[in-house]
């Protein structure tokens, strides 16, 4: 079996609620992955599933063919699984370059011995999160917030505080959750360009994503959730062809029709 | 055997006085969703306004309770104002250490205005024993019952039946809807908060006659004890904190009975960490009940 | 006040230097011997709060039984000097240890609790620990504590004077504050600071948030627990009414007043606390009403200390955004 993340018939109830049931996803190295869904559809659920916030009621979830459905959520980022989250969960009160830094907290091994002597080990990692740390702001156009509180900063920009944290950790895959909500649409372009840019360096990337055009225009793969199941799957002229997903996602056909000539435009 | 079954009684009983400031203490928490460290100290002022008013009212047991709830309630009052009013929006810890600074206030005023002897509080209640075949109680013990049976059934009756008792509870659920339904959020609060404080200041009397002592540093141990059997009981559940409290009372007799009485204390709080680790969420079924 | 930060922030080395050049002189202008005990008290007291501040400063583990960590120490120290006659040095070591290990046990709850949950379990925990000393009749003396502790001694250098302790407590607060600064501003620090100001986001970082915890735990324990050792020879005489929740409570406030959270507040409020004490000496018990007053009056209007930042997690600032462009602008123009 391939695939860098799959699940397979993952399902997560609370109590008598299926917020999700029976979904297979699989993710290739490579890809932008969007699930797209009505509010209350499950994505937000299946996302902490798979980066194990919430463990999965029946099914299991791969990464990099391991089996990680019963992992904490620590030992899965270690894995090579970052995230955001829907309303951004920033240091507000530590500044950027701050906030990036811990992102690189699994590139380095500095133990309280080597912090306590300033050990190779220790001049090493300093000098690496440092240089990663500015690297990826940089690259995430954030450099001159470096030294800005976190909590500050405007929404749109939060959020790209927050990919960038994530990205400090060089994960495999990168799961954003809803990264373009509250962002105009400058601030949209900004970053679907962004995270195009991204996946060309190479980087799996499955996102959340309200905002249609945004996904049409960004994903290669995307999956349609709607009360917990999977009703489609495919690439975006599939996705959007698909009556099922019209009648579920945009409610009527004419409505439909009007979001479709959106997202071509 | 008989020794073990009068430490049951004991238990029980004393658990019974747990179990009314376990609930004083989940009212107060519920309501302000807040955890106070004041309790014991309001705990404390109630046995003091009891014991003066025994002392100049002859031992009226029904005069005392009045008076202990009356001091406890405008204690709380005082506590609602310096300690939860301001801080609801900002983080716990704050009004947290805040409560912590109030009872070291509340406890070194205590200790100079009353003094920092044990004051006796004798024979409040006749020491008549009863005895049911090998089972033997006092009326002490029968009196504290029947006034904590009591008191649980008021406070039942008012959380269930009056307009008052269910805003009450609307508010201890979810402030931001209780508020939007156009319940005064603040003034129930407090309300809520005096009522805990009043019957915390009511148990806190039936532990002095208890004991037949108060003192000034009394509060400390109390408050854990309500803060234990609280948190046995989910912490906002009223009735499943009482019957923490029971439970903690039995325990801690019967343990004393394995070993000395000076580790009265330290049996409660072992007691405690073991159902924290076992057990987070205590009695209730419900996870994520946590304030 | 900005001014003055950005002063002792551009010559650090050099103030740093000047403070320690002058804590090390200025005990030797024939000050009184009562004075030097309030030094010594002072130095003492910063360290077991700087201690307590790094749990509750700096991972946010709002631990509320440091009394209890403190008590360990001063009891290992005790028991093993007095009975086994082992020199002061290697115990001192072991005092930390004891208490670190202690801490350890402690802070396994922590791993599913949270807040005010950890803070009953260390007040419990302080308790429970005071209630063994003063009923465990064999070990500790019970009531009557242990007395006649030996003095310390170095290379036939006798710890005598309340001189020679506030020498031996200046070193151990300089080494404390070195070591504690390199922890704080290194991968360790961070992941603390990390979880204090949400965990959530820590953990899908990969910071282990258990562990660290831990460590964070043991570590603040241990130098309560090497304090606690030093006490009990500095005094010679202990028994466990000290180590009470009230000198728990004594502990807090001095972080709280000085500011959690920053390595200098507990210099402060240890000076505050300690001179308050002595300035208050005539007034009696009342003083303790002063203190307990003088918390609530800073978490009403200061909540992260005199020395605190008014932008952190500590000061319960509640970040704004229209405000964003302004402070971020004189932010960047300190810096």
């Amino acid at each position: 079996m391939s695939g860098l993340l799959r699940t397979e018939g993952v399902c997560c109830y609370f109590g008598g609620l299926k917020a999700v049931d029976n979904v297979d996803m699989q993710v290739e190295p490579g890809d932008i992955f969007g699930i797209i869904g009505p509010n209350g559809a499950g994505k937000t659920t299946f996302f902490n599933v798979c980066s194990g916030i919430y463990k999965p009621t029946h099914g299991k979830v791969y990464f990099c063919d391991q089996d990680i459905s019963n992992m904490s959520q620590e030992a899965i980022s270690h894995l090579g699984v970052g995230r955001t989250f829907q309303t951004t969960q920033l240091f507000q009160f530590m500044s950027v370059l701050e906030n990036v830094k811990i992102g690189c907290h699994m590139g380095t091994k500095t133990n309280m011995f080597d912090a306590i002597f300033h050990t190779k080990t220790y001049r090493a990692d300093e000098q690496y999160a440092e240089e990663k740390s500015m690297e990826t702001l940089r690259n995430a156009g954030l450099e001159q917030y470096a030294n800005t509180l976190a909590g500050n900063l405007s929404y749109g920009i939060q959020r790209r505080v927050e990919i960038a944290r994530s990205l400090a950790s060089s994960p495999k895959i990168l799961m954003l959750d809803e990264p373009a909500a509250g962002m105009n649409r400058l601030e949209t372009d900004a970053l679907r360009d962004f995270l195009k840019e991204l996946n060309a360096k190479g980087q799996t990337i499955l996102l959340i994503e309200h905002d249609m055009k945004f996904v049409m225009n960004c994903c290669n793969r995307i999956m349609v959730l709607n009360f917990g199941e999977k009703i489609c799957e495919g690439s975006p002229e599939f996705v959007s062809g698909n009556k099922e997903v019209q009648t579920a996602y945009f409610g009527s056909r004419t409505f439909g029709k009007d979001v479709e000539a959106n997202a071509e435009n | 055997m008989e020794y073990i079954i009068s430490q049951l009684i004991n238990g029980i009983c004393q658990g019974a006085i747990y179990a009314l400031m376990a609930i004083g203490y989940s009212v107060v928490v519920g309501v302000t969703g807040m955890v106070t460290f004041t309790h014991g100290e309001v705990m404390m002022l109630g046995a003091f306004a009891s014991y003066y008013v025994f002392l100049w009212a002859g031992n009226n047991l029904f005069l005392g309770i009045i008076a202990s709830f009356a001091a406890s309630w405008i204690v709380g009052m005082a506590v609602y104002k310096i300690c939860y009013e301001h801080f609801f929006n900002a983080p716990r810890h704050i009004s947290l250490i805040c409560t912590v600074g109030f009872s070291m206030l509340l406890k070194n005023l205590a200790q100079i205005l009353f003094g920092a002897n044990r004051l006796p509080m004798l024979n409040i209640i006749e020491n008549q024993v009863y005895s049911l075949g090998p089972v033997k109680i006092n009326l002490l013990q029968i009196v504290i019952l029947l006034v904590v049976f009591a008191l649980a059934a008021v406070l039942s009756l008012f959380l269930n039946r009056t307009r008052a008792g269910i805003a009450l509870r609307a508010v201890s659920q979810e402030k931001t809807a209780a508020y939007m339904v156009g319940i005064n959020v603040r003034r129930v609060a407090m309300t809520g908060n005096c009522i805990g404080c009043g019957i915390g200041g009511v148990a806190g009397m039936l532990m002095a006659i208890y004991y037949q002592t108060c003192y000034a540093t009394m509060g400390g141990t109390m408050s854990m004890k309500a803060f234990s059997s609280s948190v046995l009981g989910g912490m906002t559940d009223v009735r499943l904190s009482a019957l923490g409290g029971l439970c903690i009372g039995i325990i801690e007799n019967l343990g004393i009975t394995f070993s000395s009485a000076n580790f009265r204390d330290a049996f409660a709080f072992c007691f405690l960490i073991l159902v924290l680790l076992i057990r987070p969420q205590g009695f209730a079924v419900k996870k994520g009940a946590r304030p | 006040m900005s001014k003055i930060k950005a002063f002792v922030g551009k010559h650090r080395s050099l103030m740093l230097t000047a403070a320690l050049v002058f804590a090390i002189v200025f005990p030797l202008f024939g000050f009184k011997k009562s004075m030097v005990r309030i030094f010594c008290r002072i130095l003492m007291y910063f360290t077991l709060a700087g201690s307590l501040n790094i749990t509750n400063g700096y991972s946010g583990q709002t631990s509320l039984g440091h009394a209890g960590f403190y008590c360990i120490g001063a009891y290992v120290m005790a028991i093993l000097t007095t009975r086994f006659q082992i020199s002061f040095w290697p115990v001192l070591l072991l005092s930390g240890i004891g208490a670190a290990v202690a801490g350890l046990i402690i802070s396994v709850p922590t791993l599913r609790l949270k807040g005010i949950y950890l803070s009953i379990i260390t007040l419990g925990a302080s308790e429970v620990i005071r209630i063994i000393a003063l009923n465990w009749e064999g070990v500790t003396g019970g009531s009557f504590g242990i007395k006649d502790i030996p003095r310390p001694t170095f290379f036939g250098f006798t710890f005598d004077s309340p001189l020679k302790f506030y020498y031996l407590f200046l070193g151990v607060a300089v080494i404390f504050l070195l070591i504690s600064y390199r922890l704080i501003h290194s991968r360790v620090g961070r992941s603390w600071m990390s979880i204090r100001e949400n965990e959530l986001a820590a953990k899908s970082l990969g910071v282990r948030t258990a562990p660290a915890k831990m460590m964070n735990f043991a570590y603040g324990a241990f130098w309560a627990g090497i304090i606690g050792g030093i006490y009990a020879v500095y005094v010679q005489y202990i028994d466990s009414a000290v180590f009470s929740l009230d000198e728990g409570f004594n502990i807090m406030s001095m972080i709280i007043i000085g500011g959690q959270g920053t390595l200098i507040g507990p210099i402060v409020g240890s000076i505050v606390v300690n001179g308050l004490t002595e300035l208050l000496r005539p007034i009696g018990v009342w003083r303790f009403v002063m203190y307990a007053a003088l918390i609530i009056v800073m978490m009403w209007f200061r909540p992260q200390g005199l020395m605190g930042e008014s932008n952190s997690i500590l000061a319960g600032a509640k970040i704004k955004m229209r405000k964003a462009g302004k402070t971020g602008g004189k932010k960047e123009a300190i810096s």
